[in-house]
């Protein structure tokens, strides 16, 4: 990408008028979607990023520059150009080599997804594309598509360590929409791994996958309308995670943390959920999706506790906010390419399992919403409120799973939604998404066991829940 | 890269046709956070879209790298992107249309505005919203400068080029009176033109939105009349006539199908695109070269057309419209500058219309809230009481619930308030029939 001798020049430069800190990113990644649509390759597509990220620190001041130029005259310039922000006497010493700073690699051999024919993974995306097609004529569109992407950085900085990151992202995408009488209904599932082609060939059941897609598909749309009000909600395993990424992960980075923007700044050693909620946030799980072997500030990974026993005990820092909290960096600093400046994300985060068996938290519940699957959400970390929206629910009455409901959203405020957790079960799962914040878009797993909440605003276009 | 080496080397390597479109931008950001720069960011960037004919398939690359092999790079990777084509779609790149509307939109003298200036104002916006209130906590204000440039060329000789700037100011305030809540308000202010900046309303208008926001009350859960503040409108119509997309519609996935002529609205709307108004959205050609042109859509509610791009109109027998968007990629549909027809009344004639009711300001979540296929939405909200024909008091967390498609039906009255959006709309807000909410 570029020189050892460049790097450390362009750093000697762009030091020269106070910054304490000087990182260069380098990057050259490529990405890779291949899409199927009702039986064809509609699109193949390929991109490149390819460029430098130039951050100079000093205090608690950041200055940032990114460019697709790697030539020697433009970075100089960059660096110059940035270093012009500080008027101060230089405070750190030149550099004059880079350390190359080994890491330990999480992941498990897998068969690397680039190194797989095109026409091997095409052949793939037919077979399970058939699947969906052939359920059911009211599908009227089925999509399968597989996105490979790779992250290749260098990181190069001013206390002359250089660290190499490589990461292979590989995702299958289904997706199908239905329609009946004027009605239309869409179901997207995305799995998604560092695990390499394993992941999808073996791991994986994508036939089992896509069938179930396509159940659902047609399930919903006959589905009535969900109720409205505010009443007890069991939130399904897996992408039911996503309710603590964003009524409480987000709050926990410290991007938001660190300037007191967050309903949790401050509230370390605090009781903040239900004595049975314990939650964690894991970079080092082996193949997951939101894993890495280095954080994208050079800090070795750890596993993080942010919840035990529903006192609050820790947050996901990156060195810079780091400075204004008082505290080092704990590896949790990721960004999306060179263009975005890094800071404190999330990676696998979830609800620790319980003690209930799924079957038991229904059995035990009289009315409530349970919510399967979801399409998204989002948070405003200041204020502490945030929304997801449910894409598969169902009515739970005396015990037993009714019937079918389509078209819920939740919300609520992180302040005290953890604490109505009322029951946590045994059966934690995982499920990948990309998340969006300050350093772009990021792979994160989301993951929980099924849980019950006591009560939560539940927006449906159908009447109260009384009526079902 | 040296555009006719491109052509040269496709030409070569087999491919009928072929464009190439270089963007460079370079943009500056600027973040202060109790007096201090907590971030200053310098992007520049470059990147190159190019598609070919090989075969009659055609094939997409996007790269950012530029040296000697990125010629070879390109031409290769559209090569093979080809032959894996198994589209119906008729592969086509433009020669070019007979006229195209070119205006200047440049702003030289925005080129000239410097971060030490653009520093001070925000020190000057943090320090005035501090000062106004005791109840405002936290400020965060943010300045952003971006220049743009790009060319567009084809096999065919075409060369199309462009050039803009534009700024923004925005800023979030986070306020709280007592320990069990805090708000937020967030504004934005866009424009090419530093003089339509008033630093002085945009600080006003900032804490009079964060302030009212207080002390929210309770709303009964239930249908109710609803006036939609423009962005709000902004956010449904934008899904809504995202299904006016050809391609969508030659899919099977939009429910305008077969609607086109008919009466889809309620006959108060009226949408217009108009791609080559002059402000900082104008775009004079589309993404396959097509000269781009003013439309309605939607005429006193009745579908007007569809959007289409070359292989869409092909397949449909009629001309593209010059709604083509996705370089880089297989090539779509896109629309910019949408202009919904403003009303008569001024917001506080739409509350005195509708006497009571809710006043909706603002809705989140709709990446997984809203359906555009279906129309279905259930969205968090937020917003005040409409009580005797006046705005009442602000409401606690609340979801606003229903259809798109029924919204735009069930119009009682629309605003003459209009305003140019950053998503490229023109928007009014607008009085509806009733609309589900759930609360506490």
């Amino acid at each position: 990408m570029i020189s050892k001798k460049l790097a450390a020049e362009v750093i000697n430069v762009a030091s020269q008028t106070g910054a304490d800190f000087v990182e260069i990113f380098a990057e050259n990644s490529f990405n890779t979607y291949l899409e199927v649509e009702n039986g064809k390759v509609e699109e193949t597509r390929n991109s490149n990023i390819s460029g430098v990220g130039l951050r100079l620190l000093k205090g608690t001041q950041s200055v940032y520059g990114s460019t697709g130029d790697i030539s020697r005259k433009s970075l100089l310039e960059l660096a110059k150009e940035l270093s012009a922000s500080f008027n101060g006497q230089k405070q750190i010493e030149d550099v004059k080599s880079f350390k190359l700073k080994k890491h330990k690699n999480f992941n498990t051999p897998s068969t690397p997804l680039t190194s797989i024919p095109t026409e091997k993974i095409i052949s793939l995306l037919k077979e399970i594309n058939s699947v969906l097609s052939s359920h059911d004529k009211r599908i009227v569109k089925s999509t399968t598509a597989m996105i490979i992407k790779t992250n290749d950085n260098e990181i190069f900085n001013s206390k002359g360590l250089m660290f190499k990151n490589y990461r292979e992202y590989g995702r299958f995408i289904i997706e199908s929409v239905a329609s009946e009488n004027g009605k239309i209904e869409t179901r997207f599932d995305g799995p998604a791994t560092q695990g390499g082609w394993e992941f999808f060939t073996k791991t994986l059941d994508l036939k089992a996958l896509a069938k179930e897609n396509a159940e659902k598909v047609i399930l919903m749309l006959q589905a009535k309308e969900a109720p409205s009000g505010k009443f007890p909600v069991i939130i399904g395993n897996g992408w039911g995670g996503v309710i603590f990424h964003e009524a409480c992960g987000h709050q926990l980075e410290a991007t938001s943390v660190a300037k007191g923007m967050s309903v949790f700044s401050g509230k370390k050693g605090e009781q903040i959920a239900n004595p049975i909620v314990s939650a964690y946030d894991d970079p080092t799980i082996p193949n997951e999706w939101g894993s890495f072997n280095v954080d994208d500030e050079g800090n070795q990974p750890v596993k993080h506790e942010l919840i035990k026993n529903g006192i609050l005990t820790g947050y996901l820092i990156d060195d810079f906010n780091g400075r204004r909290m008082n505290e080092a960096g704990n590896g949790a600093s990721r960004r999306q390419s060179y263009k975005y400046e890094p800071t404190s994300r999330m990676s696998n985060t979830y609800i620790a399992p319980g003690k209930s068996t799924p079957e038991e938290i229904i059995k035990n519940t009289k009315l409530a919403l349970y919510a399967v699957s979801f399409g998204g959400g989002s948070v405003n970390p200041a204020t502490g409120e945030f929304n997801f929206g449910c894409s598969e629910a169902y009515i739970v009455k005396d015990g037993k799973i009714t019937e079918p409901v389509r078209g819920a959203t939740l919300v609520g405020n992180a302040r005290d939604i953890l604490m109505h957790i009322d029951m946590v079960g045994n059966d934690l799962a995982l499920g990948q998404g990309m998340c969006g914040s300050s350093s772009g878009n990021i792979p994160v797993n989301v993951g929980q066991p099924t849980i019950r909440v006591d009560e939560i605003v539940v927006g449906g276009r159908g009447g109260s829940i009384y009526e079902f | 890269m040296n555009f006719k080496k491109f052509f040269e080397l496709a030409k070569l390597n087999g491919l009928e046709s072929a464009d190439i479109e270089e963007v460079r931008s370079k943009s500056l950001s600027i973040e202060i956070f109790k007096g201090e720069i907590v971030s200053y960011s310098v992007s520049i960037d470059k990147n190159f879209t190019a598609r070919g004919i090989y075969n009659g398939k055609m094939g997409f690359v996007s790269v950012e790298s530029d040296d000697k092999s990125t010629p070879e790079y390109i031409v290769k990777t559209i090569k093979e992107a080809a032959s894996l084509n198994e589209s119906s779609d008729e592969a086509i790149i433009f020669k070019g249309s007979p006229k195209y509307k070119k205006k200047r939109v440049y702003n030289e003298r925005l080129s000239s505005f410097g971060a030490e200036e653009a520093i001070k104002m925000l020190h000057e916006i943090e320090d005035k919203l501090y000062a106004k209130s005791d109840k405002i906590k936290d400020v965060e204000v943010g300045f952003s400068l971006s220049d743009n440039s790009s060319v567009l060329a084809n096999s065919y000789g075409l060369n199309l080029k462009t050039k803009n700037n534009y700024f923004y100011f925005y800023a979030e305030i986070v306020l709280s009176e007592n320990e069990n809540e805090t708000k937020s308000a967030f504004d934005i202010f866009f424009d090419n033109d530093l003089d339509k900046f008033d630093l002085d309303k945009f600080v006003d208008e900032l804490v009079e939105k964060g302030l009212s926001k207080l002390n929210g009350e309770s709303i009964e859960s239930g249908k109710h009349k609803i006036v939609l503040k423009e962005n709000c409108v902004a956010s449904l119509l934008a899904a809504a006539i995202s299904n006016a997309s050809s391609e969508s519609v030659q899919k099977h996935s939009s429910v305008f199908e077969g609607k086109l002529n008919q009466k889809i609205f309620s006959s108060k709307i009226t949408i217009e695109e108009r791609p080559l108004e002059k402000n900082l959205f104008y775009t004079y050609f589309d993404d396959e070269c097509v000269a781009t042109c003013n439309k309605k859509i939607i005429d006193k509610g009745v579908l007007k057309t569809f959007f289409y791009n070359l292989a869409t109109a092909k397949k449909d027998g009629v001309e593209t419209t010059g709604n083509a968007r996705g370089r880089g990629s297989k090539m779509g549909i896109g629309f910019t500058n949408i202009f919904l027809k403003p009303g008569k009344l001024s917001e506080e004639q739409l509350f005195e219309k509708i006497e009571e009711g809710v006043y909706v300001t603002s809705l989140a979540g709709l990446h997984a809230g809203l359906n555009p296929v279906s129309g279905d939405f259930s969205l968090q909200a937020e917003g005040f009481h409409i009580k005797g024909g006046k705005l009442g008091k602000a409401l606690k967390l609340f979801t606003l619930s229903g259809n798109l498609f029924k919204v735009f039906n069930d119009v009682i009255a629309l605003g003459n308030n209009s305003k140019l959006l950053s998503s490229s709309i023109n928007s009014v807000s607008m009085a509806v029939k009733n609309l589900k909410i759930s609360a506490e």
